[in-house]
């Protein structure tokens, strides 16, 4: 019987973990593990044989880390030849009656866009990998101990294009239920049950108690079996040594609770043995398992997050705004090979609302399809949406799918011939969907009747390369009201049918409707409250459009997809109020307004609250002097008691001198009252660049009325001495981050003695210290309050 | 054995989670002392949120094999000596040290230049703060990455990790690290002081216990 038909009828039982028996029967740390076993076969026999004798179903090859990559840290070995020789081994070891799995594992390196490994080397490395075990006679691969998903990708997509055999795809999952690279178990099972994973699960990382609930959490969504492979419990490490302490009875115990929430194949990792597996077994035999509960899935995925799209989903905005199309500055940044406002339009469209994002890299005068993969290196870094492909180009569309480290959105698709018979099959090896574009070789069809019988037929067609109506997204061919006023009704129709009738996801590019119009918005927002009540699943639009996304919000209560409005309350309770809230009526005096807004940051209302308090017939200088200055000082206090942390010290600060540059009009004889205060030299000394400390510094002296000439960063000492001996300070104030620039300090100290310059230093950063400043005669200040605390003491 | 020298592993994307308790903590905030009303939090949190989506964080890490440690000297395997009594006594015990480096990017300090001289520092501070704290978790997680392919050879990486600049393991090294570490693979450079630019780019050295 062939695995895919023993996996619906029982559970299928797995090995335990080989690295850590190994390491107990004597192999050494820091050893090439393959090479190793090659060396020592009785050892890795006597291993596969106890897994054998315990009742595995599949035991794994001892081939983990035998990919060229790993294996060159190690010197020159023949990979193909190594797999081959421990695949042999092993079926020597269990015999004809076990399935024989060729183990892949990581190749160390993280391939791009999440490292340096090129996707096309990693792929090539593991086909020599997958080479060597079918040379050996592997009945199934298993890919294990995934931390990366493009890794994973490029893992599968090498044993795909070499052998149609059934491939188990796990990955490892940290505490916080995400791979190492932000993966959670959903989006790595819809990315890889789409690429043709025959199973997929996860192993290593945690016990058999976490393991259950990932297992839990992927069941409703895959269309595959589901694999675990729980290490004995959590690590612990006891005089040095990782160990792994969950007895086998207490590990078996587990086993019905896996079978419950849906597993299909069962084994061990770290810290398992045979007696695990023994256990596990009797444990769960004649359990029943719970088969895919689907048979295929409407749901895209990028690296770090998926989208599903079925069910009484709110509607879905694709973001149409990576386009060049009109576009004269992201143009021209693709004639240069930048990527900075792709990956800023990115980000604001995901802020804004959007659940996908269309990726359209067609212009005049670049490659677009280098062009469209440094889009998707750089949109899968920058977004956790996942992407629509948009081009007209198949080339382009194949090479974006096989980079892509998703399950991505094909648009489009249509009857034209070409289409048919290229990009399908295309779209069917990568596992993506596609949008359908209802049209046919030089026919665009005006009527909805006709537009319904080439969905039919171009989905014949897929249907053929195993596609399901989950996998399509039907356009509704908008087309511009301006040029046909019945255009919009037949989209309608079109949708209506699609979602309704036909049963797929739907999606319209909806400004095309208002295309030769004027005020657009009004058009596409009225179109799109149309088209959402005919059934419609999802629009490419610009989510930056506030009535676009306000009418969505309020479609998606009316159509009853956002049941208890919750979507729709907080979206209007996150938005600014127009007009500001009548406040209650204070009995508070113009004076204690202002010394409440500077103790609370309140830099919006300043000003005006300071208008109110000279209205009242208060002067300038003794807003200055009596409210203000007092106000800045409880701040310090606040700080210095730790009731206030930095931000609010900095907001209080920057309400004073917003509030002190307001009133400078009226304070007539202010600059001779700051001369009179003090002057004060800044810097940060030469070959610093730190400067935030020394900003802070400045900004809290000026607050308290000091004049301060801040002479920037990177600062000679000669600079420094000069503008001294020119504007003869009571106070240097010198700032440094690092050790080797402190020293500096202790320069423009010893040539301010040179020049004969009377003047005080104090000095701070972070690294300075209250000994050291006191080893250059300097005085030393922690932070800003301090400064002004110290100044006020140096001057008198 | 590894018979043969490592190469540098770059990091092109590291993702991690919003280390947000370390950001307050660095700003000075005290559980239990700091209060901060829900309009001010509600602000700091938008300005952490926005900090943390134009910080790009990538990193290097690169085994080296240890010739020898004594007292107050670490013999690397590439023949560099690095003089330093408490860096020989963090390495004791290893065969071989991890060398690690990571960066938060260009653009979040642009951003932070930009408030700090543009009138928004409050605003500025708290990216500053975010930007140090993800560079800072960047280690983290190569640190976490290695030690995963290191449990493969029962081995595993010193708790803690110690950086140039610190006690007697002087800055001057930083020069050293940072040419070991190929950083200008991942966009950062060093000036004649020894300081890596971006600002917020951090390097360190981890032993490796067998």
């Amino acid at each position: 019987m062939l695995l895919k038909d023993r996996i619906k009828e029982r559970i299928i039982v797995l090995d335990g973990a080989t690295g850590t028996e190994l390491q107990k029967k004597g192999m050494p740390a820091g050893v090439c593990p393959e090479v190793w076993c090659l060396n020592n076969p009785d050892i890795i026999s006597d291993v596969h044989a106890g897994y054998r004798d315990a009742g595995s179903d599949i035991v794994y090859t001892a081939t983990f880390g035998a990919n060229p990559v790993k294996m060159s840290q190690y010197g020159a070995y023949d990979v193909v030849e190594i797999n081959r020789e421990l695949t042999l081994l092993a079926r020597r070891a269990v015999g004809a009656d076990v399935l024989l799995a060729g183990d892949i594992c990581s190749t160390g390196r993280f391939v791009r866009p999440f490292g340096d490994l090129d996707f096309e080397d990693a792929v090539d490395a593991y086909k020599e990998q997958v080479k060597g075990l079918l040379e050996g006679g592997v009945d199934l691969f298993v890919i294990e101990t995934m931390m990366d998903i493009q890794e994973a990708r490029a893992v599968l997509i090498a044993i795909k294009e070499l052998t149609d055999k059934f491939t188990i795809v796990t990955m490892t999952y940290e505490k916080n239920g995400r791979t190492l690279n932000g993966t959670d178990p959903v989006t790595a099972l819809i990315t890889l049950q789409s690429l043709g994973a025959d199973a997929v699960g996860c192993n290593c990382s945690t016990g058999p108690e976490e393991m259950v609930g990932l297992i839990e959490t992927m069941k409703p969504w895959a269309t595959v079996p589901l694999v675990a492979k729980p290490n004995a419990g959590m690590p612990e490490l006891v005089d040095g040594k990782t160990l792994f302490d969950m007895e086998a009875d207490t590990f078996a115990s587990f086993g019905a609770e896996f079978v419950s929430k849906g597993v299909n194949l069962i084994g061990g990792c770290c810290g398992t043995t045979p007696e695990h597996i023994r256990s596990l077994k009797e444990k769960i035999a004649g359990s029943r398992p719970v088969s895919p509960m689907r048979d295929s899935i409407s749901a895209l995925s990028s690296a770090r997050a998926s989208v599903v799209l079925e069910g009484a989903r709110t509607l879905s905005i694709v973001g149409e705004r990576i386009n060049p199309t009109g576009k004269k500055a992201l143009q021209q940044e693709l004639l240069e090979g930048r990527m900075s406002l792709v990956r800023t339009m990115a980000k604001e469209q995901e802020n804004r609302g959007a659940s996908l994002l269309d990726v359209n890299m067609g212009m005049p005068g670049i490659d677009e399809k280098e062009t469209m993969l440094n889009a998707i290196g750089n949109l899968s870094v920058a977004s956790d949406l996942p992407l629509v492909i948009d081009s007209s180009n198949i080339d382009v569309i194949e090479a974006a799918l096989r980079l892509y480290p998703g399950r991505a959105l094909i648009n489009s698709i249509s009857g034209e011939r070409e289409k048919i018979a290229r990009l399908l099959p295309v779209a069917a090896k990568y596992g993506a969907m596609f949008i359908l574009l209802p049209l046919a070789d030089g026919d665009i069809p005006e009527t909805a009747e006709k537009r319904k019988k080439i969905i039919e037929d171009v989905f014949k067609k897929a249907a053929a390369l195993g596609f399901t109506k989950s996998d399509i997204v039907i356009d509704g061919l908008v087309m511009a009201a301006s040029s046909n006023f019945k255009a919009p009704m037949e989209t309608l129709k079109t949708i209506e049918w699609s979602s309704n009738v036909f049963g797929a996801n739907t999606i319209v590019g909806l400004s095309n409707v208002s295309f030769g119009m004027p005020e657009r918005k009004w058009l596409n927002a009225s179109f799109l409250a149309m088209v959402v009540s005919k059934g419609l699943t999802m629009a490419i639009a610009n989510p930056g459009v506030e009535e676009l996304m306000n009418t969505k919000m309020a479609g998606d209560v009316l159509a009853g997809r956002d049941r208890d409005a919750s979507r729709y309350i907080s979206h209007f309770s996150q938005m600014p109020p127009k007009v500001k809230q009548e406040e209650a009526p204070s009995h508070k005096t113009s004076e204690d307004k202002v010394f409440q807004a500077i103790l609370e940051g309140n830099r919006e209302d300043i000003e005006q609250l300071l208008s109110g308090a000279m209205d009242s017939g208060m002067g300038a200088q003794k807003i200055v002097d009596e409210i203000m200055i007092p106000s800045i000082t409880e701040v310090g206090d606040l700080f210095d008691r730790r009731e206030y942390f930095l931000p609010q010290l900095i907001a209080s600060a920057e309400t004073m001198k917003k509030g002190i540059a307001f009133l400078e009009p009226w304070l007539g004889d202010d600059k001779l009252e700051k001369k009179q205060k003090g002057l004060i030299i800044i810097a940060t000394v030469k070959g610093d660049v730190h400067d935030i400390g020394k900003n802070i510094v400045a900004l809290m002296l000026r607050n308290h009325g000091f004049e301060v000439v801040d002479l920037g960063k990177d600062v000679s000492a000669e600079i420094i001495i000069q503008e001294a001996l020119n504007l003869k300070p009571s106070v240097i104030g010198l700032s440094a981050l690092m050790t080797t620039t402190m020293i500096n300090m202790k320069e423009v100290i010893e040539l301010a003695e040179r020049k004969s310059l009377d003047c005080k230093f104090m000095v701070g950063g972070a690294v300075v210290t209250k000994a050291y400043a006191k080893s250059i005669s300097a005085h030393y200040a922690k932070d800003g309050v301090e400064a002004v605390r110290v100044v006020e003491k140096l001057i008198p | 054995m590894r018979s043969v020298p490592n190469l540098v592993q770059i990091f092109s994307s590291i993702n991690i989670s919003l280390p947000v308790d370390a950001v307050y903590r660095r700003l000075g905030y005290k559980r239990g002392i700091t209060k901060v009303d829900e309009r001010e939090k509600e602000k700091i949190e938008r300005h952490i949120e926005y900090a943390a989506s134009l910080v790009s964080l990538k990193g290097a890490g690169l085994r080296v094999p240890l010739e020898r440690v004594d007292p107050a000297l670490v013999v690397l395997g590439t023949g560099t000596d690095i003089k330093s009594a408490k860096l020989a006594g963090f390495l004791k015990g290893c065969k071989e040290t991890l060398f690690i480096g990571s960066t938060a990017g260009s653009a979040v300090m642009n951003a932070i230049r930009g408030d700090i001289e543009g009138g928004d520092m409050a605003r500025g501070v708290v990216i500053d703060a975010v930007a140090s704290e993800m560079a800072d978790a960047a280690l983290d997680w190569i640190v976490g990455f290695f030690n995963r392919l290191l449990a493969r050879e029962s081995a595993r990486l010193t708790k803690g990790r110690f950086s140039a600049g610190y006690g007697d393991f002087l800055l001057e090294n930083q020069k050293m690290m940072y040419d070991m570490l190929e950083l200008d693979r991942i966009g950062v450079t060093i000036n004649e002081n020894f300081i890596l630019m971006p600002e917020k780019s951090v390097t360190a050295v981890v032993g490796i216990h067998a």
